[in-house]
């Protein structure tokens, strides 16, 4: 027979979360802005092919931090949703305030009944149109979903870089200027990023159903040298 | 639906289908009545890409519809088109579209051409041999890798065959079929390809009841389609028209004869 002790409440909570911040801390942030024509989000990725940003829908997109095993199953899990809603309604139908809630159900769930929680940050990104408004939801790994007005960081030292960032930028400004903005944020005072180490996605309405768009190294660096 | 989560080893994959079956989204397919069903659409390969020509009259006992859509971009370098029910056709474009912008999201790739004609094998095999309603469909597109014009047609179980020359499905195919198999010729340049694809599909709408020729009462016309390097495109409603309009017009001319020579 083995022994069961009493852990409080508050104990075990404050455990859980001291763990999943601390895998979360582990990662690089991103950074995602409404900038005046769409939604801008970059990341510092090493990796040209394990993407931490994801087109999810037409006008949805998707960002996570933290362990990328357990973030890219709540990616694939939000294109089957988005998908399957839209084949059996509308495409108009599928809304990002949906699945962001779906994903803090899950992960909330997780960080109180799991095994272990999940050491994960998501973002969910929606391009408004005359039917919905461009959102930000960022959901924590403890579950708690907020949307963000202009801009949202996920991940390690997301106080600071939303300090750097809220300094420079104060309304949806261009493309570039905002791109800028967050790589300044992103990189800090004392180092650079470079163009190889950062993954930029853009949803943008450019005559297309769908309205997601990676940069490529080259895009990304002409619009930084603008 | 909730968010649908599987364990590693009952994960659908990037699949759209297998993922529609575990989360119950794809019903048994229904039986009907009165169906109606359709059709005649060609694709005709040249030089650099494929072209391809459908009637737009869907057919039960009466004319159902008059400018029905038989051909649609399944992504941007594929064209797909289908005959016979058109309820089970409709979906089965649907499907055919939402698998490859599944797969191409889930993965982050896009499938090859030759990977897309495959993947419609079981679900036109499923859906046939399970339900009356047949649908047959063409596929045809720009295969980038390859740099070329493919083409690849099914038969009634599912079988898919790719074909160098030129393609028809629908019950206007044998006459639509004797006009290209008498003018094709493998240096077609594009605007001779519309041509004949053009020609062929007025021979079918001549023949065949169940096939729409030119319309010039309602101003509706076949679609025409091309799909080469630069993606699909579908011809104004106006070119369509005026390809149409020039057939109509030199077949008046010689009293509805086309007089030996292929026009």
């Amino acid at each position: 027979m083995s022994n069961f002790f009493y852990v409080a409440p508050e104990q075990m909570i404050k455990d859980r979360a001291e763990f999943a911040q601390k895998g979360i801390a582990r990662g690089r942030s991103i950074l995602a802005a409404i900038y005046d024509r769409g939604v801008v989000m970059v990341a510092e990725n090493t990796s040209a092919s394990l993407n931490k940003i994801s087109e999810i829908y037409d006008r949805i997109a998707f960002a996570g931090v933290g362990r990328y095993n357990e973030f890219d199953r709540l990616r694939e899990a939000g294109i089957r949703w988005a998908d399957g809603t839209g084949y059996t309604y509308s495409r108009e139908d599928v809304d990002a305030r949906a699945l962001a809630n779906y994903y803090a159900q899950h992960v909330g769930d997780m960080f109180s009944e799991g095994p272990k929680p999940l050491e994960v940050e998501i973002l969910v990104a929606q391009l408004g149109n005359q039917f919905r408004e461009t959102k930000l939801y960022r959901v924590a790994y403890e579950g708690t979903i907020s949307d963000e007005p202009n801009f949202a960081v996920l991940g390690g030292d997301a106080e600071t870089i939303k300090a750097r960032f809220a300094a420079v930028e104060e309304t949806p400004a261009t493309l570039a200027t905002t791109l800028h903005h967050a790589v300044d944020a992103l990189a800090g005072t004392d180092r650079t990023i470079p163009v190889s180490d950062l993954e930029v996605a853009i949803l943008e309405d450019r005559g297309n159903r769908r309205t997601f768009t990676r940069l490529s190294d080259a895009q990304v660096s002409e619009l930084l040298s603008g | 639906m909730g968010l649908p989560l599987f364990r590693a080893h009952e994960d659908p994959g990037p699949s759209f289908v297998h993922f529609a079956d575990a989360a119950g989204l794809s019903g048994p397919a229904a039986f009907g009545g009165d169906a109606p069903h359709a059709t005649t659409v060609i694709a005709v390969r040249y030089v650099g890409g494929v072209v391809m020509v459908g009637d737009r009259q869907a057919t039960g006992n009466y004319i159902a519809s008059r400018d029905v859509r038989k051909i649609e971009a399944a992504d941007r370098f594929t064209a797909i088109a289908i005959s016979g029910s058109a309820a089970r056709g409709i979906e089965f474009i649907r499907m055919a579209q939402l698998s490859f912008e599944h797969y191409e999201k889930m993965t982050d790739a896009a499938l090859t051409l030759e990977g897309k004609a495959n993947y419609l094998s079981p679900i036109v095999q499923r859906n046939n041999l399970s339900t009356p309603l047949v649908v047959l469909p063409l596929l045809a597109g720009w295969d980038r890798g390859h740099r070329v014009g493919r083409i690849f047609e099914y038969d009634g179980a599912g079988g898919c065959y790719e074909r160098q020359d030129f393609a028809t499905i629908g019950s206007g195919s044998p006459f639509a079929e004797s006009a290209l198999r008498l003018g094709f010729r493998s240096d077609l340049d594009r605007s001779a390809a519309l041509e004949l694809g053009a020609l062929a599909l007025y021979e079918a709408g001549d023949n065949d009841p169940s096939t729409g020729g030119p319309d010039f009462v309602r101003g509706i016309f076949p679609m025409m389609v091309i799909v080469d390097e630069s993606g699909f495109y579908e011809l104004p409603v106006d070119e369509a028209a005026s390809h149409f309009r020039t057939i109509a017009e030199r077949r008046t001319a010689s009293g509805g004869v086309a007089g030996g020579t292929l026009r």
